[in-house]
């Protein structure tokens, strides 16, 4: 298990770095620090207390990932973080997010992920299609619970965050989630060589 | 006044006082049932249409449609609530991200479809729905009037 998990945090750190990476150029060379990415598996039920109750807003950045290993794949700001961003992307001084500004996140969001998704089919050798992605703004719980009714989980999720922050004065972080099928990590494990878990 | 919570999948029973509250409902649907004699109120958190005994052989009866209305039903009259004084309401049934939908019925609108329709085959009213769109939603049950509130972020929250 604690093998498993170190393999798992290892393809979030590969895959956002790279997405980060493609983040921090857009944004002029800005530094983003990566904190060390997390992977649980969670239980249907401990899914419902990690959504929580809270009514946080916050924007997600949708993608489907097909291929060879299926995947679901969001990047998450809390809302104070995704107009900063979309301020900084658009030279912009808004206060709230503009369609413009959500149009930017689409695109920064799509950008991450498919880096993301780029460096998991380098290191693995397969083929991963990336979905149009979308973008909602909305409470974090209804959020999260749509990406979980898309993955139509049954009674246990593979999840890998990796959380990011500036190590400067603007107030900027947000997380890139990695949701891979179980059928697209057995993939991605046998193809790495890792089965024996 | 007790207020208790329904995450994914559950179901959850009150009477005589209290509220019962989901958060964040996106996709799933939020299904409540209240007797108004008895005062007594139940609420399922519905997260898919159709169970699906050989991939989810453990789920709780309140993740699907089809088993999720018959267990809110006989939990309810478990509390003393009778079958046909039974009154529904629902809320949620969203597609917060419609770009990414495969086929023509999002998953929301067929969570919607099967609760209705277990509903109509238990003959119980659905007397309120707010559903649909592409908004995430609140729900809060009052168990001793009944209303139900939705809320939507950033919009005022309507009675149903």
């Amino acid at each position: 298990m604690d093998a498993k998990l170190d393999f798992l945090r290892e393809l979030g750190n590969i895959g956002a770095s790279h997405g980060t990476t493609a983040l921090s150029k857009m944004l002029h060379g800005e530094r983003l620090t990566l904190v060390v990415p997390e992977a649980e598996m969670l239980s249907f039920s401990e899914l419902g207390n990690f959504i929580g109750e809270t009514e946080e807003i916050v924007a997600g950045v949708y993608v489907r990932m097909t291929g060879d290993a299926e995947g679901h794949m969001a990047f998450i700001l809390p809302y104070p973080s995704a107009v900063t961003l979309a301020n900084m992307l658009t030279m912009g001084s808004d206060t709230e997010l503009t369609e413009i500004g959500k149009s930017a996140l689409l695109e920064v969001g799509n950008i991450m992920i498919t880096s993301y998704i780029n460096a998991l089919s380098a290191l693995t050798n397969l083929t991963l299609y990336p979905s149009v992605p979308d973008i909602a703004i909305d409470i974090s719980a209804a959020i999260w619970q749509s990406i979980l009714v898309n993955a139509e989980i049954a009674d246990q999720v593979t999840l890998i965050k990796t959380i990011f922050t500036t190590p400067n004065k603007i107030e900027l972080s947000g997380r890139i989630i990695f949701l891979p099928t179980e059928a697209g990590f057995a993939k991605i494990a046998e193809v790495l060589g890792l089965e024996e878990f | 006044m007790q207020e208790v919570f329904v995450n994914m999948g559950q179901i959850r029973v009150l009477q005589t006082s209290g509220i019962l509250t989901t958060v964040g409902l996106g996709s799933c649907v939020g299904v409540t049932l209240h007797d108004p004699v008895a005062k007594v109120g139940a609420m399922a958190h519905v997260f898919l249409a159709k169970s699906r005994p050989e991939r989810d052989p453990n789920a709780l009866p309140g993740k699907y449609a089809d088993t999720a209305i018959p267990a809110l039903i006989s939990q309810a009259i478990a509390k003393g609530a009778r079958q046909e004084r039974l009154v529904a309401k629902l809320a949620g049934g969203a597609n917060l991200f419609a770009n990414l939908a495969t086929n023509n019925l999002s998953i929301g609108a067929q969570n919607i479809e099967a609760v209705i329709q277990q509903l109509n085959l238990f003959k119980i009213p659905i007397i309120g729905k707010d559903v649909a769109g592409n908004h995430g939603r609140k729900m809060r049950l009052f168990i001793e009037s009944g209303i139900v509130v939705v809320t939507t972020a950033g919009q005022e929250s309507i009675e149903i």
